[in-house]
């Protein structure tokens, strides 16, 4: 029953209709840290989800959670995974307390200082119901219940989306320092990249239903670079002109180039492309994800340049 | 005293070993005081504990730090451990970042010097005597 792995997925593919929203995805999370997850909207994220916990089929591929394949999810199985979605969806006629107790009868190995510490975090009151929280208080209350059924595998999907700014810390805090552990695999989805370079041990990208880079943040920074200069009566570099482009704007007259494993003869190759002033800048974590993330976005192509 | 902005070039576990070897370098960080934990200065970033045990691994790997178990992490006398020619190496290599960054912002030598100067001046303090 003990699996070395949180989750894994095999040449795991998803077809609804003609489109295509998951491909021959490969991926195995192993046990413990803060798996974060990032991708465009419709990147096959959910997908994913959808298919590991066991609500959809695949159309091919295999995938298990914990080491039990997620076609043949047994009870018990399912309450060791803990799943909290960007919705906080609780039923909102019931009461704090109500719903604690309910809770609490369903898991046997309930975690009553984990629940209370998150909920501390927290200004909910045992005898409000659902419905009179905020949408702050609702997010905590719906990971204090989470965390309360000491999950092995806690799965959080744009959990603080729509959350204000104390919410949101107090959240990020129980996630850090409550919610991780060395026994607890935690996968974390998000589109704020501030939370993600906080919390993430390693980065999951997902690109048009592939996995498109599985390393730590630091690793996918490393690889990216920004390449200033200006293109003066020459026409902007193309993805068939230099291997790696990402993304070219342009900002106050200056073409602004991120590439993807820049070879050591890229000033060069730019250089006899005409760029002038040329000068290579660092990239944060944020515009380094952006980038790669806009490889191959709707929206202005990478190879028609202007914007 | 250490401080992290998300969205900075360098990664978050960088910026606290810079923020720790700046504030030693600075004074206000003085040898044999204990650093927060880490966990507790995980806290008071909002990051990862692991990031902050990276930083602090690096930090005493460097002999910069020195971890007494079951106690805290604490500041170790700060002697120069580099070979002169690592040292030499080093500056090198900052210089050249250094310069190809202010190259092309326009401003006369003597301002970028004077700029310089003002930095290192709350160090000078620290300046070791030849």
């Amino acid at each position: 029953m003990t699996s070395p792995h949180a989750l894994e997925t095999r040449d795991l593919g998803k077809r609804y209709g003609r489109r295509i929203a998951l491909r021959d995805f490969s991926l195995t999370l192993p046990r413990g840290g803060i798996h974060a997850v990032v991708g465009s909207n419709g990147a096959g994220k959910s997908t994913l989800f959808r298919i590991l916990l066991g609500f959809v089929e695949p159309s091919w591929g295999a995938s298990s959670v914990l080491g039990c394949d997620s076609r043949r999810l047994t009870p018990a199985v399912r309450g060791r995974v803990g799943l909290v979605h960007e919705e906080h969806t609780l039923p909102a006629w019931m009461s704090v307390a109500a719903l604690t107790a309910m809770q609490r009868d369903h898991y046997p190995q309930w975690d009553e200082t984990a629940f209370r510490e998150v909920l501390d975090h927290f200004d909910v009151l045992p005898e409000q119901r659902v419905a009179q929280l905020s949408r702050g208080e609702r997010a905590g209350f719906n990971l204090a219940l989470t965390l309360g059924q000491a999950p092995e595998l806690l799965i959080l999907d744009e959990p603080t989306l729509g959350l204000d700014v104390v919410a949101r810390q107090a959240f990020l805090e129980s996630i850090l320092f409550v919610g991780a552990s060395e026994t607890r695999t935690v996968v974390y989805c998000s589109h704020q990249m501030d939370e993600v370079e906080r919390v993430a041990d390693s980065l999951v990208v997902l690109e048009r239903g592939e996995l498109a880079s599985f390393s730590s943040p630091e690793e996918l920074c490393r690889r990216i670079s920004c390449w200033v200069a200006t293109f003066v009566d020459r026409p902007l570099p193309s993805e068939r002109d230099l291997p790696g482009l990402l993304q070219s704007r342009e900002i106050d007259g200056e073409q602004h180039l991120m590439i993807l494993d820049a070879s050591g003869d890229l000033a060069a190759r730019l250089h006899a492309l005409g760029a002038s002033g040329l000068r290579r800048q660092t990239v944060g974590f944020d515009r380094a994800v952006n980038a790669y993330l806009s490889r191959h976005h709707d929206g202005p192509a990478p190879s028609e340049g202007v914007s | 005293m250490i401080q992290i902005v998300t969205g900075d070039p360098r990664p978050i576990f960088r910026q606290i070993v810079d923020g720790v070897k700046m504030g030693i370098a600075s004074g206000e960080i003085v040898a044999g005081s204990r650093l927060p934990s880490v966990r507790s200065l995980a806290m008071q970033l909002t990051v990862n504990p692991n990031t902050v045990a990276k930083a602090y691994n690096e930090l005493t790997a460097e002999g910069i730090l020195e971890s007494q178990r079951g106690v805290g992490v604490f500041v170790c006398e700060q002697r120069q451990w580099l070979s002169s020619a690592e040292r030499e190496r080093r500056l090198d290599d900052a210089l050249t970042r250094f310069v190809s960054a202010v190259v092309s912002l326009g401003f006369s030598h003597q301002e970028i010097l004077r700029r310089l100067e003002d930095e290192l001046a709350p160090l000078s303090s620290k300046e070791p005597t030849p």
